[in-house]
């Protein structure tokens, strides 16, 4: 997109974004705020594993923690949701920090199977201690606002996806940030120019894990049914594929790959339960022949014009 | 102490089990540096094919076993072809490919076979009077033999012939055995399949005692991974003393402390082992 077009295209997409929960219907409101949910946690994995290249399993589950430490707390101790869902994000970062120290320093592939054996770990408390968490029944929790209202909350989430996504892009641009991308593209290097590694992939395992929490006791509140569903791989597969297919490592790549198939899962629920099975043929389809994902795709097309 | 022995040898049987699909993670580890998410999805195929075979076509059920395993064989060749070799060097890509593959195979299953649990029919009736003490049953007896035979084929296989020679000149330099003759590439896509193929023996070996369903793939998975790390990324013998700790442990601590935790406590060692030997007990020797 020529440079010109930004600023027109930025407003006219601000614009759209709040028009959007007055023209919409109530089935297409859900999907919008699904989408954002789904934006939250596709930019905030990316965040680890596009930058620092740090794939970790455990995002879904942090999302859970955030959603179950705060739907506990509205539950037990009549907090406010959105109180709850900062008490949330402060466990997740908690956890993150105390899972990031524990497996941060072996890196790769250690790093990926423990955040996996943590999620799993979590599912099965949250399944056992069904006194507490009410198990697979789920668990009722209060609406995100006083009084129930579909755009409000809508608001509200767009709101948090902002705050997010501006972080996102505060720490990208920042010198944390390439700091990020020099302990990805090469660990020795960055170590030899006096980045300390693990404190900058612990940084980011932190603040990615955050993130996931908020979003997660959002959607919680939303939903007000939180079940051990939030923190299941399928969850972690939907954020891992609208990553990879939007395009890891790229500020845009998540969000257009959430709203894909975001989307395209509503289109094709009619079809029955296959929207797992063909996004995860399209994701290792793209992880093949692109694995730039569909920015990748689209920058090449943009080079290739004569400019 | 009935009780005791009983678990004790279940935790033994569930051992060598987890130490065969290891043992599978462990050498495509050792050889390519690729970790396979998709390992228990292949033991739960395995599980498919040779009740498959056995009930819908017929076949004896020790050729439908051969048959299953083979065919996985063939599957993880395949796999490697296509989807992990252009991700050579790329950990990350590897990682990411295969947990989308297993996701996919989930669906796929789901799909094909559907939710309710398949087994193929036992390989021998009756049960067995062990130390004068309690019933066990033959085909787990036999299970524990038959696993404890293909690991110990595995180890002369790897130790012993001219093939495990090759496999582990690459292992311990790929350029340097590329150098002396060695095709890095076939040696990798061969140990990629035979990874495949152990956990396809887990799967068939188990299947008849605890049937197969599309997710039960995601316990085998972690299981293996654990007793990997428990014993030591790329050690062959690290795995099968991991496996027979985390086999006992589990057995132990599900009859003692909760059965619904029985997966926890795999967990619990994962982190002790992280915490206090991040190596695992064999460390990272040669293979």
């Amino acid at each position: 997109m020529p440079r010109r077009w930004t600023p027109a295209f930025q407003i006219l997409m601000v614009v759209g974004l709040c028009v959007f929960p007055f023209l919409a219907g109530e089935y297409w409101l859900h999907t919008g705020i699904l989408c954002l949910f789904y934006i939250m946690m596709a930019s905030s994995w990316n965040l680890l594993a596009g930058y620092t290249g740090q794939v970790s399993f455990a995002h879904a589950a942090f999302a859970g923690v955030g959603a179950y430490v705060s739907g506990l707390a509205a539950i037990h101790f009549h907090l406010p949701p959105l109180l709850g869902a900062l008490l949330g994000m402060a466990v997740a970062a908690f956890l993150g920090l105390l899972l990031g120290v524990l497996c941060i320093r072996m890196g790769g592939i250690y790093l990926s199977l423990t955040t996996l054996a943590f999620s799993e770990m979590l599912r099965i408390i949250i399944d056992n201690e069904y006194e507490f968490t009410r198990g697979t029944m789920g668990l009722s929790v209060p609406f995100l606002l006083p009084v129930y209202s579909k755009t409000a909350a809508y608001f509200l989430m767009g709101l948090a996806t902002l705050a997010v996504l501006y972080a996102i892009r505060v720490i990208v641009r920042s010198d944390l940030g390439t700091a990020f991308r020099a302990v990805q593209n090469d660990e020795t290097a960055a170590a030899s120019l006096g980045i300390h590694v693990v404190k900058v992939r612990l940084a980011a395992f932190v603040i990615s894990s955050t993130m996931a929490g908020l979003a997660g006791a959002l959607y919680g509140h939303y939903h007000q049914l939180i079940t051990p569903e939030i923190l299941s791989l399928n969850l972690m597969f939907f954020v891992l594929a609208m990553t990879v297919i939007g395009g890891m490592g790229t500020f845009v790549g998540p969000i257009v790959g959430a709203v894909f198939l975001e989307f395209l899962s509503e289109y094709i629920r009619i079809y029955g339960q296959f929207h797992v099975l063909l996004f995860g043929l399209i994701a290792l389809a793209v992880c093949r022949f692109a694995p730039q994902g569909l920015m990748g795709l689209w920058q090449r097309r943009v080079r290739a014009l004569p400019s | 102490m009935q009780d005791l022995l009983l678990y004790c040898t279940n935790g033994l049987l569930l051992g060598v089990i987890y130490a065969l699909s290891a043992l599978g993670v462990s050498l495509v580890v050792g050889i390519m540096n690729v970790i396979n998410f998709s390992h228990g999805e292949l033991y739960v195929l395995a599980g498919y094919f040779s009740a498959l075979f056995a009930r819908a076509l017929g076949f004896p059920v020790v050729v439908a076993a051969a048959l299953a395993v083979l065919l996985v064989f063939l599957f993880g060749l395949l796999v490697e072809r296509t989807l992990i070799r252009n991700t050579y060097g790329n950990d990350m890509a590897s990682l990411i490919i295969t947990f989308v593959l297993s996701i996919v195979l989930q669906n796929a299953y789901l799909l094909i076979f559907g939710p309710y649990p398949q087994k193929p029919p036992n390989w021998v009736d009756g049960s067995t009077h062990l130390f004068g003490l309690f019933y066990y049953g033959n085909q787990r007896l036999a299970a524990l033999g038959v696993g404890a035979a293909v690991i110990a084929g595995l180890f002369v296989v790897v130790k012993k012939t001219w093939f495990g020679k090759t496999v582990r000149a690459v292992a311990q330099d790929r350029e340097m055995a590329a150098m002396v003759g060695v095709n890095p590439d076939g040696v990798n896509m061969f140990s990629f399949a035979l990874g495949c193929a152990l956990a396809a023996a887990a799967g068939v070996i188990l299947a008849p005692i605890f049937p197969v369903t599309p997710t039960v793939s995601v316990g085998v998975s972690l299981t293996a991974f654990i007793v990997v790390v428990l014993g030591g990324m790329g050690s062959l013998g690290g795995c099968v003393i991991g496996g027979l700790i985390l086999g006992l442990v589990q057995n132990l601590g599900s009859a003692y402390v909760s059965s619904g935790y029985k997966h926890f406590f795999g967990f619990f060692i994962l982190l002790l082992v992280l915490t206090i030997r991040p190596t695992g007990l064999f460390g990272r020797k040669q293979l």
